[in-house]
């Protein structure tokens, strides 16, 4: 028979609150007792049916795994002693072990001493490796430079203006000349073929005629050799914006600041 | 209430999950596996019920969990059925944990308000006995008279002791004794048979 205060003191053990005190004293009158041990039983299940009547709540799913993976993880620790069990002669076998020991530790030193010459050998062909990656670095850049340098080249050339220059002469009518005038340089070629030798005392003019002045810009005087070729690097006295025609004219010895127009040889653009 | 064998459901329960602990102390991880399908929702809502923190119910969860394993070679049946077993194991971590992170201000304040299950959220007993078991033991607890029930869950759920039971209920030390002794015979007389 199960008196009050024994079933008070049954569903406070089941609850968990009774003080550590209490329960060892339950515990101890619970071993004895088989009709106490029937009614803990009892309540632990309505307690449990109490607990089970909250709303349920399922764990999020990764936390199975997450359990599971720290039992893999645990049994692979524990299932690793299993081999060092002790023997009475291991005494015996100790300098042996020990001397096993030192031959482990001389090989792993050995092939640790391998595994750095391999990584030594394997960074030094990484390092030729890379020397040839930048050589080759350097002569793409040099390639990339002289495409540059061409395309500067092609895009100062497009700048350049050409002028074919045709005789005005009725005795010369062979004559011709090709004028090259780069405006960014603001200098020019000037290249002429069958003009007839002139006098000592007269020379030839080149002109070019821009636009924005009322009269041509002198570029030089010049002579032709005796087959009447010459070919001539020319500047100009002013400023040029548009090289829109060029002209010869025949002047006196040393030219002059204005043409005077009376002879004029070539003229083209 | 009987299933087959002349075995009732619940006897039938009890056979399977000692069994199911008696291959867990095998190692055997399919087995561990299968109890922790058929009870994790219920021990994890345990634990939220005392902590009101699922990261924390999270951990005390996985303790669990890892002292089953590592501990059910120890399972003894005068412990209780395993449930309740793997039941006291998680209310006591809880318990442990609230009581060590130093909440006993917020756990005076939440044991204070009153608790109220909701109606409409399916419980654990629902998946354990069956929705028609579950709904008998809701209306039983639910038929408790409300100063048993609020006496019973502060003692299994907030972590406060029997004299911290009385001041928060403001009531003498015997007086809360006797409605929990009377609260949980109640419960007893009637759920036998079905749980």
């Amino acid at each position: 028979m199960i008196d009050e205060r024994m079933e008070e003191q049954a569903g406070l053990y089941v609850l968990g609150v009774l003080t550590p005190e209490e329960t060892r004293a339950f515990e101890a009158t619970l071993q004895r007792d088989a009709g106490l041990q029937q009614l803990v039983a009892a309540l632990r299940d309505s307690r449990d049916a109490l607990a089970g009547s909250l709303p349920q709540v399922t764990p999020p799913p990764a936390l199975k795994k997450k359990i599971l993976a720290q039992i893999d993880a645990q049994e692979k620790v524990t299932a690793l002693p299993a081999t060092a069990q002790r023997s009475e002669n291991q005494v015996i076998w100790l300098p042996w072990a020990l001397a096993a020991c030192l031959a482990i530790f001389c090989l792993i030193s050995l092939s640790q001493q391998k595994a750095l010459r391999q990584k030594n050998d394997d960074q030094a062909k990484r390092l030729a490796s890379l020397d040839q990656m930048a050589e080759s670095l350097r002569n793409e850049t040099q390639d990339l430079k002289q495409k540059v340098a061409s395309l500067q080249e092609t895009n100062r050339l497009a700048g350049l203006r050409i002028a074919m220059l045709n005789s005005m002469l009725a005795d010369s009518p062979k004559a011709v000349a090709v004028s090259l005038w780069d405006n960014q340089q603001q200098r020019g070629v000037f290249v002429v073929q069958n003009l007839k030798p002139l006098p000592v005392d007269r020379d030839y003019q080149l002109w070019v005629i821009d636009p924005q002045y009322s009269a041509p810009v002198s570029a030089g005087v010049f002579q032709v050799d005796a087959q009447g070729n010459m070919r001539l690097q020319f500047k100009t006295d002013r400023l040029i914006e548009s090289a829109n025609k060029f002209a010869v004219t025949m002047e006196p010895k040393g030219g002059l600041p204005v043409p005077t127009l009376k002879e004029l040889v070539l003229m083209g653009g | 209430m009987l299933a087959f064998d002349g075995m009732s459901e619940p006897a039938l329960n009890f056979e399977r999950d000692v069994e199911l602990l008696r291959r867990i102390a095998d190692r055997d991880r399919s087995a561990f596996s299968d109890f922790y399908d058929q009870y994790s929702g219920l021990l994890f809502s345990i634990a939220l019920k005392v902590l009101n923190d699922s990261k924390e119910a999270e951990d005390v969860l996985q303790e669990v969990f890892m002292q089953i394993w590592n501990k059910a070679d120890a399972y003894d049946q005068l412990l209780g059925k395993p449930v309740s077993w793997a039941v006291t194991l998680t209310r006591n971590k809880a318990i442990d944990r609230i009581r060590a992170s130093q909440r006993r201000s917020r756990l005076l304040e939440q044991a204070t308000a009153e608790a109220v299950l909701p109606e409409d959220s399916p419980s654990a007993n629902e998946r354990l006995h069956g929705k028609e078991n579950a709904e008998m033991v809701r209306s039983v607890v639910a038929a408790l008279p409300s100063d048993q029930r609020r006496a019973i869950e502060l003692a299994f759920f907030s972590g406060l002791t029997q004299d911290e039971i009385a001041k928060t209920l403001q009531e003498p030390l015997g007086t809360i004794k006797a409605r929990i002794r009377r609260g949980m015979l109640k419960l007893r007389e009637k759920l036998e048979g079905f749980i």
